[in-house]
Order: C-alpha cells, then structure tokens, then sequence
C-alpha cells in the first residue's frame, strides 16, 4: 500500500530545507549591507535595515520551493521513454491548503505592517528648523539653490544632522531626484513641486542620479554631493558667487 | 509537404527578421550625419594646450549638415557634433554664436562653470556670468561621475549684437556674431556629451525635443583621446 | 449556429469568387503600402504644412493608411461588405475561408480555421523574439563595458524602448496566441472559435501593428523609454505617432481575442463540460482574456490622448496646458500591471496542465487552482499606482497600494502550491516540459520575491528605477514565462506537427537559458543594488564586472535560445514521430487524430468527468 500511496521518507526534504535556509539567511544579514552604497542618512539605514528583514523571511519560503523542487526530483522523477504508471490520486487536501494559506497570510500581514511602520518613520519630518534645498531637473543637469542665500549650484552641499526638506521640480521633462546614499527618491515633475524629507547623518561624498528616463543625455545626468559640517557648509555657502 | 510549411516558416521568419535588423540598420545610419571628428590644434608655445572653434547657427544650413541644411533645415545646430580633445589637457574654446535669443528656463545656466578661472570672455570682456534673459545658447559639456571623465563645464553665449551689419556665410546673411572665449582642463580618456541648455529645440514642454535632443544639431559629444 | 454540431466539414468549393480569393499577406502588404500612400498624399494636400504638429498629422494619416489597407488586403472586410450587399457567405464559402483543402497557402491568408491561427501565431511570436532578441544583445552589448559606445546614446535609447515594447507584445501572444487558439477549442470540445472570423481578424492586426512598430524604428525611433511617459514623449519625433498606432491597433487586436475567447468559452463546450471539468489550462487562458479586455483599453486611451496631444493641440498631457504627465502615468499603469498577469496566467495554467499529464497526478486542489487565478486576475487591477510610489502623484495612496500589492503574493503563493502539490508523489515524468516546468519554479520563486522588495514603499524609494526592478521582471517574463511559454510549447508541440521537439536539443537549449537567466539578471540585481539607474546607455566604472557578467550570461541565453530555434524547424518535419496522445493524456485535444482535422471532431464528445483520471484505461496511443 504504501508503494502505492507513493510515500517517501521526508529526511532528506527537511535537511535540504533547513540547510538552504541556513544559507539564505546568511546572504541575507550580509548581503543588503555589502553591495548596497554607503548609508549617509536616516532613511538609507531604514533601507538597508528593511532589505535584511524581508530578505531573511524570504529564506525559509525560497528554501521551501527549491528544497521541494530537488527532493521532488531525486524522489520521484520517472527517467524512461514510455508513459510512467498512474500516480495516487490526490485530488483535495484542505488542511495542507489551509495551513498554506494561513502561513503566507501571517508572512504578508508581517510585511505589511513593517512596511507601513517604516513608511511612517520614513516620510515624517521632524519638523525642526529643516535646510530647505530647491533641486530644478533640466535636460541634463541638476541644480540646487538654497533659499534666502542666493546661492546655486549644480552639487550638493548639506550640512550633517540637520534635516533637509527638498523641493523638487523640473523645467522640461520628469526626471528622477534620486541620492544614492540617502534612500531619498522622488520624480521632479514640471510644474509641480514634490517635496521629500531626509536627515543626512554621515560626512563624506555622494552621489546624485537622475533614475527616471529624461531623454538622450539621461546616463550622464548625474551629479555628486558633499554631507559636511555645519561650519563648513556655512563657509561654502558664503564662498560661492551670490547672485542677485 | 511539411518541408515546404517549415521552409514557409523560416523564409517568413527570415524575411520579417531581416527586414527589421535592415530597418534598424538604416535607423542606425540616419541617427546621426556623419561627420569627421574636428580634431584640436595644439596651440604653440604652450605644453598641453589646444584649440577648438565652433559655432552655433539659427538653421542648419552650416557646419554638419552643408548647404542644404540636411533632414531639418530649419533646427539650430553646432557647428560640430563630434570633437577629439586630448587628454589632461588645457582646452581653449572659442564658439561663433549667430543666433538670437530670449530667456532662459533655469537662471542658473547664465553663469559660467567649470572653466579655468571660473570666468569666459565675451566679445573680449571677461565675465562670470551673462544676462538670462538674453541667452541665444549654452555651450554644456558633462562627464559621468566616477569614471575619471568627472567633469562639468557650462558657458553661457548670450544672443547676437542686433548688429545691422550682417555676415554672409554660404550666401546667407546672418547677424554679426557673439565671439565666447573660455579653456577648461580634461581629465582622463572617455566621452562626454555636450548640448545646450537654452530652450531652442521645439516641443511643448520646456522646448528641449527636437534638435535639442538629436546628435549633430544641440548635441554632441568630445572624445578625449 | 448549425455548422457546430452537424458533422458537415467538407462542401464543394465554387469555382471563381474573383479577387476576394486571391488575397494573402502579400496583397495585404502591397495594400497597406499603397493607402499608406494615399493617406500620406492627402494628408500633403489638404493639411496646413506650415504648423509645427504637420509632421505628426502626417505621420497619424500615414499610419491609419497602412492600417486600413492592410486590413482591406487582407480580406478583413469581405465578409461585413458581402452582408452589406445581400449576398452574405455560404456554407461553402465558409468553407473555403476555413482553409478547406487548401494546402500550405491556408498560412498566408485569412483563414478561419483556429488551427491555423494559432500555428500562425507560433510564427508571429517567434519572429517578434527574434527582433527582441537581437535588441536585446546590441543592448547587452552596448553596457559590456564603462563608457562603451557600440551604438550611439541616441539609437540606444530606441532599442531599449522597441526592445521592451516587442518582448512585452511576444509575452502577451506567446502562450494564449498559439496554444488558446490551437488547443483551447479542441479542450473544450468545440468545432472552431465562436467567431471564427473575428479569430484572423485579431491575428492579422497584430501582424499590421508589427508592421507599424517596425516603422517606428525606421523614422526616427522612440527614444523615450518603451513606458512612453509624458512629458518625455511629446519631444519624440514622428516615431512616435506610429508607437501610438501600434497600441491602438494591437489593442483591438487583443480586444477582438478577448470576446472571442470569452465567448467561446462561456458558448462553445460540448456536452458535459462544466466548468469545472475543464482542463486547468483553458481557465488560465479564460483569466487571461477576460483581463486583457479591462486592461489594454486604458493604453488605447492613453495613446489616443498622445495622438491628439501631437496632432490637435489638446493638453492631455501635458503641463502647460493644464493637463499632467501623471494621467498617462496612470493610464499607463491600469494597464501596464495587469498586463503583467495577462502575460502570466496563461503561462501558468499551462504548466498547471503540464504538471498534472506529466506527473500522472489530477491537478492538486482545482478550485484553488482557478481561484488563485481569478483572485491575482481581480486584485491585479487595485495596485497600478506601485509603480508611482516616488512619482510624487498621491502619497497618501502608499499605504494601501501597498496594501494591495502585497496580498497579491498570497495568490501567488498558491500557485507554488498548485504545482508542488500536484507533482509531489507523482510519477514525475522526465521530459522536456517537464524540465521547463521545475525551471520556472525555481525562477518565479526569485522573480515573486524580489516583487515583494519593490512593493515596500521605503526600499522602492531605494531601488525603484534601478537595475534591479529591471532584473526582478526579466525574472518575472524570461525565468518565469518564457519557461513556461517553452514548457508549453514541448508539451504541445506534438499535437500540431505529430512529431516531438527535439528532446536532446531542448535540453542543450535549457541549461544554456536556465544557467544565462542566472548570471545574468543575479549580476544585474547586484548592479541595481549598487545604484546603476534603468537605461543608462553608459555606466561608471563600479558597475563594470556587474554589467559584464550580464553580457556575458545575456549571450549565453542567446546560445540557448538559438539552439531552440534549430530543435523547432527541424524537428517540424524530421522530428521524432509522436502519435496522436505522446503523453497519454486525457484531455480532448489529445483524442483527435494529429494534425487535427478542420473542426476537429468527427463526433461530437460528451464529457463524464474531468481529463485526469490517469488511473483509468481510457487512454488511446
């Protein structure tokens, strides 16, 4: 009977499912951090911090699939040219389909509330005296003026740990606002203002990139920025020619 | 009888396939004139200095397109779409502008960037930045960050003098024109993409389609040897 | 009403019947060019040249020519103006438009047999990934190295839009074209589609929309991105005008399959098929078309807007008007999301139908199987705006876009259960479908996963327009739907040409595809993480060992794919005989003689239960 019910011990499904979620797990922790650019804001650490927790509950569900996928085929893969014999007929089984539905629901309701709770995190403004940084797209440049000090620029300057609020629009087309570092991406749309908040908190370089297509030169609209010091941003500012 | 349907299938297949790459090809050929890049004359006297001129034209009647004025007569175009310049080099650039002007979409453009000194001469006067609302075009030349070719350089070449006396090139007239003077320093060897970041080119929205976004009219490329 | 259940597939053809029955794809072609003509000629002389839109209005004119002769060349019309006239078709003259013992010239005309349909639709899909494909490796080739220039910026910004636009047209008509025309009728039990006419109406405007997408390239191309956001698309020149053409016409196309599909279905089973003794395959293809018709709408809309916009002067899209870029953007989107398990489902229900022959295994839970497709079908529609999370259009509307967006992986999720469930404790037959099948497995799990990233408001506003949304839907359309388009085609290979695809080949081909899917899009999520934007024609230097490992795996599925090819028109008539059940399945296609003559069943069948009961001797080789 148990021939025919097709039966076969589940050791070797469970090592395999354990072992590649192991490994899963272990790309998981390191992976997001390695290859994604260097964090220099609070919205990049939430980023990164985002791709390791969905990353790691993935694993068991990925390992799942291929350690079904290859214990299915060292089981009972049928090697011959002829038509294998029938096969137990499995037609229903509503625990199996329960038990699955609620396992990806409880995954997804996970998901969701996480994403919901760093969405509020991430788009909130501290409201506390913010840099304010007007960013025009044009084909294929980015500019950067700071209200009230007349200045503009085509890099970015920003001072550490101060929040900036970015006001952003374009003068033809839709192009994509996007700092690498900084987890901060939004689209400058002519003739509306879309504003995005983020509080670099790192010094060093960055770099600015346009990520919504914008024409023939759209790969070299790019641009680098600098998070420094308040004093030091305030001596850039003062040392760049004012316009009237 | 099944050859013959197999053989429908792959002549049809042959054909259609063929018939596009041969498209594609022709797309390719008639993107862009081609043009001999204009090469830099090293300036004498002066280690690793050269000199390019170019101009900027209301139609296509000069430069890259000849007489006839090529596919689009009417667009305003560079004189050149294509330029070698050596590299780590001091590059001086003088620009013929015989077009007239108007404002620009982003003020910012009016000032002179990247070049050595920070400063250009129009018609001889040194300046740092020209008046926004009397641009004809920009000359704007970039690089791609982090790849050696960092660079960013943009001069503003304000609109023609109204000069009552015109110049005849090619037996057209066209005004007298604004002589922009600035040298910049390149870095090491790849492309960048030049154009021009006064609205000229046509379009509902910003003016920038059109010739501004076509090779061998607003667009061109250096390419550092 | 009648020839569908009187045994009456033959009639004595009437002689004559003058032009009507000389026409062919060549009278089309030469048709369509001469009113392209026409329409340009008129357009010349009666529009004003000295305005700017002149050259769009010409080029809109010039494209409807082509459409419209096309369609006339074809012999689209006969049929309606025959009516018109009060000589309406025959029985014989139905006949004769079926393809009755007309030999190989059936393929080249309007015929109404839906064998021949989907036989032709095999030809269009492959000569679409044929273009595509060869898009793709000038693209790849292009981004092998930092700062190479194997085409300028300026064409490469049109190959990246053409190359898009023809992947996402062969995807949509790659498993529903060939295999919901060819075998869908004969699953059910039908003698044709229900409107057999509206059948090769739908193929030869796709075939017409082609030709108006081959244009596109040749007058200037799409430099804007095959999504055809505005404002960017309103710089595009006359390129652009006959894009918008293309969807307009593929749109009908599409639309035209879509009720025909529906209506055959929900009209055309034999007696005893309920819907629930359908094969599994048919509700993918149901699914599919019933999706098809909400969503491709909304991209005529668009398009028809961007015409005006060019051609009008209207402000559809456009700012300064008063319209807004975002309405295209979100037109786009109805559609262009959907469209996504438009091109999926099929896929699925197919290798759902795969699973089931070849593990000789009923499909495990059927009614979760057809509920998951219809609830990814019906929640498909609610998450359009994830793809404008940073567009900066309605933040407030995050929250429950994500929402949405992610319960979409609990359907998902069950068709991993479908397919797992099915093959476990089966005897799982070892053949080339077989071997797609547990391929797509393996890439869909990646493809659903890195979805899940993306619909994550924080990390979208990271990774959206990058690489790696790039690399995630080659995961979703060439690891997961080509798997499952190849699979199907294995699977049904047989039944059109009575001989196998070439089993050796295919497997050659699978590792080279399987292996070049890995590398390459594993490297281009890399290269996605690190910050490389989407449709960047040159790259800096930290991109470089990231974008040459995708070269080199994009080549290494070219290899794949070409020895493809070479296993399909070879095995067309030296292939390996098969017989008329190779699998021995239950299901109806598999129990009329192959090919299948012209309405299929000399009997018309009765069904008692559903086709898998592999158990039972009911099976004839």
């Amino acid at each position: 009977m148990s021939d025919q019910d097709n039966k076969k011990p589940l050791k070797l499904f469970f090592w395999l499912w354990a072992i590649i979620t192991v490994a899963g797990v272990a790309v998981s922790l390191w992976a997001p951090g390695y290859l994604m650019p260097r964090s220099m804001s609070n919205n990049m650490h939430l980023t990164i911090l985002t791709m390791v927790v969905f990353s790691v509950a993935a694993a068991p569900v990925a390992a799942g699939v291929y350690a079904a996928s290859i214990y299915m085929l060292r089981t009972w893969s049928y090697r011959g040219d002829d038509v294998p014999p029938p096969a137990p007929v499995i037609r229903e089984n509503n625990k199996v389909v329960a038990s699955w539905l609620l396992a990806s629901t409880v995954l997804t309701v996970f998901l969701l509330i996480w994403g919901l709770g760093a969405l509020a995190v991430d788009n909130s403004s501290t409201g506390k005296n913010p840099l304010v940084v007007d960013v025009t797209g044009q084909q294929w440049v980015w500019s950067f003026s700071y209200p009230g000090t007349h200045v503009e620029s085509n890099q970015l300057y920003l001072p550490e740990n101060r929040e900036v609020e970015f006001r952003v629009t374009s003068d033809d087309v839709t192009h994509g606002f996007w700092i690498v570092n900084m987890g901060v991406q939004v689209d400058a749309n002519p003739g509306t203002i879309t504003t995005i908040h983020t509080t670099p908190n790192r010094l060093g370089e960055f770099t600015v990139r346009c990520e919504q297509f914008c024409g023939l030169n759209h790969s070299f609209m790019d641009t680098e920025g600098f998070v420094v010091s308040t004093q030091n941003f305030n001596s850039w500012l003062a040392a760049q020619p004012q316009r009237s | 009888m099944n050859r013959s349907r197999s053989l429908g299938i792959a002549a049809a297949s042959v054909l259609v396939v063929g018939g596009a790459l041969g498209l594609a090809g022709f797309a390719l050929a008639t993107a862009a004139p081609h043009q001999t890049a204009l090469n830099c004359t090293p300036v004498q006297g002066a280690s690793k200095t050269c000199a390019i001129t170019l101009a900027t034209y209301p139609d296509s009647g000069e430069g890259v397109h000849g007489k006839d004025g090529g596919a689009h007569p009417d667009w305003v175009t560079y004189s050149n779409d294509n330029v070698n310049v050596p590299a780590n080099s001091t590059i001086v650039v003088t620009i013929n502008q015989y077009d007239s002007g108007g404002s620009l979409n982003n003020a910012f453009f009016d000032q002179v960037m990247g070049t050595v000194g920070g400063t250009a001469t129009i018609n001889g006067k040194t300046v740092t930045h020209a008046d926004p609302n009397d641009i004809g075009h920009t000359f704007t030349l970039r690089g791609i960050p982090g790849m050696g070719t960092d660079l960013f350089v943009s001069v503003p070449l304000p609109a023609d003098n109204n000069s009552k006396t015109p110049v005849i090139l090619n037996g057209v007239a066209y005004a007298k024109p604004v002589v922009v003077q600035f040298s910049f320093k390149t870095g090491s060897k790849g492309i960048y993409e030049f154009n021009c970041e006064f609205p000229c080119g046509g379009s509902r929205e910003g003016q920038f389609g059109q010739a501004m976004s076509t090779y061998g009219y607003m667009s061109g490329t250096f390419t550092v040897q | 009403m009648t020839t569908t259940l009187e045994r009456n597939a033959t009639a004595q053809i009437p002689k004559g019947g003058g032009l009507a029955r000389r026409q062919n794809f060549g009278t089309a072609v030469v048709a369509g060019v001469v009113f392209a003509y026409l329409f340009w000629l008129i357009a010349h002389l009666t529009l004003d040249s000295t305005g700017r839109p002149f050259g769009d209005q010409v080029a809109t004119f010039t494209g409807l020519g082509w459409l419209i002769g096309f369609w006339i060349g074809i012999g689209a019309f006969n049929g309606p103006f025959r009516w018109l006239l009060g000589r309406d078709h025959s029985h014989a003259d139905d006949m004769y438009y079926a393809g009755q013992n007309m030999g190989k010239a059936r393929y080249w005309k309007f015929t109404t047999d839906h064998k021949v349909v989907g036989v032709q639709y095999i030809v269009v899909t492959m000569v679409l990934f044929g273009v595509g494909g060869i898009l793709a490796m000038a693209i790849r080739t292009n981004l092998i190295a930092p700062g190479n220039h194997f085409v300028n910026q300026q064409v490469y910004n049109s190959f990246i839009a053409i190359h898009g636009m023809v992947m996402i047209l062969a995807m949509i008509v790659a498993v529903a074209g060939p295999w919901g025309n060819f075998v869908m009728p004969i699953m059910i039990g039908a003698r044709d589609m229900a409107f057999p006419r509206l059948n090769a109406l739908s193929l030869w405007t796709l075939v017409a929309a082609i030709g108006l997408l081959v244009t596109t390239l040749a007058v200037g191309g799409l430099p804007v991105g095959w999504v055809v956001m505005d404002p960017i698309s309103n710089q595009a020149g006359i390129g652009m005008d006959f894009f918008a053409l293309t969807i307009i016409a593929f749109t009908v196309s599409t639309t035209v399959a879509g009720v025909n599909t529906i209506t055959t279905m929900m009209t055309m089973r034999t007696k005893g098929m309920t819907l629930e003794r359908m094969p599994i395959f048919t509700w993918g293809v149901f699914m599919a078309a019933a999706l098809g018709l909400y969503a491709f709408p909304y991209f005529l809309v668009a398009e028809s807007f961007q015409i005006l916009d060019r051609t009008s002067f209207t402000s559809f899209f456009v700012s300064t008007g008063g319209g807004t870029g975002w309405l295209q953007a979100n037109l786009f989107w109805l559609m262009g999301h959907p469209e996504v398990y438009v091109i999926l489902l099929p896929a699925v229900g197919a290798l759902f139908e795969i699973a089931a022959v070849m593990s000789r295994k009923p499909v495990f839970s059927y009614r979760t199987a057809v509920g998951s497709m219809a609830g990814l079908a019906g929640l498909s529609a609610l998450v359009w705006a994830h793809h404008m999370f940073t567009s900066g259009w309605a933040p407030t509307l995050g929250g429950p876009f994500m929402l949405t967006t992610e319960i979409i992986s609990i359907p998902t999720g069950l068709f991993f259960l479908v397919l797992i469930g099915t093959l476990w404790r089966g005897h799982i037959w070892m053949k080339l479908p077989t071997i797609w099948l547990f391929g797509f497995m393996a890439n869909f799990i990646i493809a659903g996963i890195t979805g899940i990233y993306l619909s994550d408001i924080p990390l979208d506003d990271q990774l959206h327009g990058t690489m790696f949304v790039t690399a995630h839907f080659h995961y979703v359309f060439v690891g997961s739907v080509l798997f499952g388009a190849i699979a199907a085609l294995a699977f049904w290979y047989p039944k059109v040409t009575g001989r196998y695809l070439n089993e050796y080949l295919g497997r050659i081909s699978f590792w080279f595809v399987f292996v070049g899917v890995q590398v390459t899009f594993l490297a281009m999520f890399v290269s996605g993480l690190r910050g490389m934007p989407r449709r960047y024609a040159s790259y800096s230097i930290i991109f470089e060992h990231t974008n040459f490992a995708s070269t080199i795996g994009a080549y290494t599925i070219m290899i794949g794919m070409i020895i493809l090819g070479v296993a399909l028109v070879t095995s067309w008539n030296k292939g390996e005989p098969s017989g008329p059940n190779p699998w021995q399945a239950n299901s109806l296609e598999w129990m009329v003689p192959t090919p299948p003559p012209l309405e299929n069943f000399e009997v018309q069948p009765v069904i008692t239960e559903d086709p898998y009961n592999f158990d039972k001797e009911m099976v004839r080789r």
